[in-house]
């Protein structure tokens, strides 16, 4: 993968930081769950709990920008924003596709905070192709 | 376009890993580059002349 299989100074970072983010909305929306679950909040506490994962997810994306601003290795860089490209059209296509499907059939609605992961996984096999592609030998 | 980076580490015994530290770049880039899967910038092309004393042309050929 790009970033994962590469070592620059900027990849690591960038690991680290995505994992924080990433950890950071599991635990927000495990609390926001148990909270809704047993304490039904409403008004503005409810919006707060409500909006704790997805704070979580728009700073992932502030990483995102982070990486590509700090990233030395152009060809890194590339292979990067490639993926993002492709996470985002295919994730553009994947709801598009699906909403009138929603639309038009009486399938069941997608839920929306799964769009997210959705790019994530096709970003993650792109990069999966990226490295089988790029793949280097030791010599 | 065509390059003769392979031959020029080669020359000097370099790994693709060596020449990677030297530029400050992954090992797979250095890869994409030798093998044409990717052309570098004119800052990286420059980069790789300074550090096999040469000029941009000696170390790259234009044709697929």
């Amino acid at each position: 993968m790009s970033v994962c299989a590469s070592t620059t100074p900027a990849s690591r970072r960038y690991l680290l930081r995505f994992g924080s983010t990433m950890a950071s909305y599991i635990v927000l929306f495990a609390l926001a769950e148990n909270a809704f679950r047993h304490h039904h909040p409403t008004g503005v506490g409810a919006i707060a709990l409500a909006l704790g994962p997805a704070l979580a997810i728009v700073a992932s994306i502030g990483v995102v920008g982070l990486y590509l601003t700090e990233e030395q290795d152009e060809f890194q860089q590339m292979l990067f924003v490639r993926s993002i490209l492709w996470g985002i059209g295919l994730t553009l296509a994947f709801t598009t596709t699906r909403g009138f499907l929603e639309l038009f059939t009486p399938i069941d609605r997608f839920p929306l905070y799964a769009v997210y992961p959705v790019f994530w996984m096709i970003v993650g096999l792109t990069q999966g192709a990226h490295s089988w592609y790029y793949r280097s030998r030791n010599e | 376009m065509n390059n003769r980076l392979r031959v020029l580490r080669a020359e000097r015994k370099w790994s693709q890993q060596d020449l990677a530290d030297r530029l400050e770049v992954s090992r797979q880039s250095v890869n994409a580059i030798e093998t044409g899967k990717y052309d570098p910038s004119l800052p990286l092309a420059f980069k790789l002349a300074r550090l096999f004393s040469t000029s941009i042309e000696a170390i790259f050929v234009e044709g697929s």
